[in-house]
């Protein structure tokens, strides 16, 4: 596609450009191809910002209950804190408690 | 016994290489980019099979050399002693490996036809996360900003070269190997071994390029904006319910946007969306996730560069034309970088919240590369300062954005 020929209905053939023809295609594509970018990710970020609304709105998430479940500990792990309390201090000392934190 | 050390000497390739040094030009470059690769790791899993290409494309009666095609489509090479010129669009691909070599067939099958460009998208595209693009969207406009290079030097390139070769070389610009391969295979077939050394060599070379740019454009004010302490300052109203339906909707809606306004970058962005949402939906699709971003981007990545690497043999690329290319892709690189910076800097003088002059500068499509080294940039000038998250914004959208920019050079110069 010739954009010279399109854009300033100038009657060459494209290898018969000169350079400053060439120079003016160039500038255009230039200025469409900037342009365009811009216009897509302009168009893009209001998008973006589109579905973030949209989503907010129609989707939200599900927010699970946090439930408060006792956090046993197995009497296995229980047994092995007491018998090392018990050996570093020479069994002066004893677990009070155990809780998962 | 003459006669036998002279055959066992013409089977080798030193004749070859005596008679024409240029040879050994070629092994020097292919050991450069291997060392540049595997000593200073700049872009190794690219570099390594580009670099492995060009030598053993370069080895006389090796038959690893990529043939190139004229305008018309014809290659001429030796078989059974005999100069034969052929349409290779009219060989059989059992043909082509017959008289052409592996070599040959990987290149036509996969590159020349266009195949893996949008196959390696797809790959990073399962690599990429939206996620600090949606967060920051505002910033995404400077992976606008940034493809300024590629139009700028397409501006300069078209008084030495055709529009279609200018275009080619511009694209170089957008930092991105896959569309500068891309666009040169639909514009300019012959510049294709220069524009992709030049493109994969500049993106290895991101570490350099960036700071020097940064360097002559930023002050030292400027590259010190801190972006947490301005969020603090300025805080978004945008609040993110759920992230994960987002994240799943935009490529979806981006491919839609895009194939419409500019339809000649869907293949690129359309795979790129692809690999996106594959990873996006997570569990169900997690098994194609896993095949588009190790096993066919790996693969891909290998013939890719094994065999862009192969067309750079001694003919194709030691001339004056490939000088010119290596020099405005430069042009297109530095130009890019700075787009992306004056943009910021326009923006900084109207707006109250500041934005750090680095996030202008990632708008290049060489993720995350480009972010990495912005982010350590300006923790240089203050430690505190981590700027990743929002360069990764303008990083992601340079590559829509330079994906886009390709779209229009083929749409008008195609």
């Amino acid at each position: 596609m010739n954009l010279t020929v399109i854009l300033l209905n100038v009657p060459v053939a494209a290898e018969q450009l000169s350079n400053w023809d060439m120079f003016l295609e160039a500038s255009i594509l230039m200025l469409i191809g900037l342009l365009t970018v811009f216009a897509v990710l302009t168009i893009i970020i209001l998008l973006g910002n589109l579905l973030i609304k949209t989503v907010n709105r129609f989707f939200p998430e599900e927010v699970k209950p946090i439930v408060n479940a006792v956090q046993t500990i197995d009497s296995n792990v229980q047994e092995a804190i007491n018998k090392a309390i018990l050996t570093i201090s020479g069994g002066k000392k004893a677990a009070q408690k155990i809780e998962k934190l | 016994m003459e006669e036998i050390l002279r055959k066992v000497y013409e089977m080798t390739a030193i004749a070859d290489i005596i008679a024409d040094p240029r040879f050994l030009i070629m092994y020097l470059l292919a050991f450069v980019l291997l060392y540049l690769g595997i000593k200073k790791e700049f872009e190794p899993l690219l570099l390594v099979p580009i670099a492995f290409g060009v030598l053993i494309a370069n080895f006389p009666g090796g038959g690893m050399g990529v043939l190139g095609a004229d305008g018309e489509g014809m290659v001429h090479y030796m078989k059974d002693g005999v100069q034969v010129a052929k349409n290779v669009y009219e060989m059989s691909l059992p043909e082509i490996a017959h008289d052409l070599g592996i070599m040959n067939l990987i290149y036509y099958a996969l590159i020349k036809s266009g195949l893996l460009p949008p196959i390696i998208f797809m790959g990073v595209g399962a690599l990429t996360d939206f996620g600090p693009m949606l967060r920051n969207l505002k910033l995404a406009i400077f992976g606008a900003g940034a493809q300024f290079g590629i139009f700028a030097v397409l501006l300069v390139a078209s008084q030495f070269f055709t529009l279609q070769e200018a275009g080619s070389l511009a694209i170089i610009g957008g930092a991105d190997g896959p569309t500068a391969i891309f666009t040169t295979l639909k514009l300019a077939p012959h510049l294709l071994a220069p524009i992709a050394i030049a493109a994969y060599s500049y993106m290895a070379l991101v570490p350099v390029i960036i700071p020097l740019v940064v360097k002559l454009t930023c002050s030292k004010k400027e590259l010190s904006i801190n972006m947490k302490e301005q969020d603090k300052l300025y805080p978004s109203k945008t609040e993110f319910k759920n992230m994960r339906a987002l994240k799943i909707i935009f490529p979806i809606a981006v491919t839609t946007i895009v194939a419409i306004i500019v339809p000649d970058a869907v293949s690129l962005v359309g795979m790129l969306m692809f690999g996106n949402l594959i990873k996006e939906i997570g569990a169900n699709t997690s098994r194609l996730f896993e095949t588009a971003s190790n096993g066919i981007m790996n693969a891909a990545t290998i013939f890719l560069g094994l065999s862009v690497g192969a067309t750079m043999t001694v003919d194709a690329f030691l001339n004056f034309q490939t000088l010119g290319i290596v020099a405005g892709g430069f042009l297109a690189f530095g130009f890019s970088i700075f787009g992306g910076i004056l943009l910021v800097k326009i923006m900084n003088l109207f707006s109250k919240k500041k934005i750090n002059p680095l996030v202008g500068a990632t708008g290049l499509s060489a993720v995350p590369m480009a972010s990495r080294v912005a982010n350590d940039i300006a923790l240089k000038y203050d430690p505190k300062n981590h700027v990743l998250n929002y360069c990764m914004s303008s990083n992601v959208a340079g590559v829509i954005g330079s994906a886009v920019a390709a779209g229009i050079l083929i749409s008008f110069l195609g």
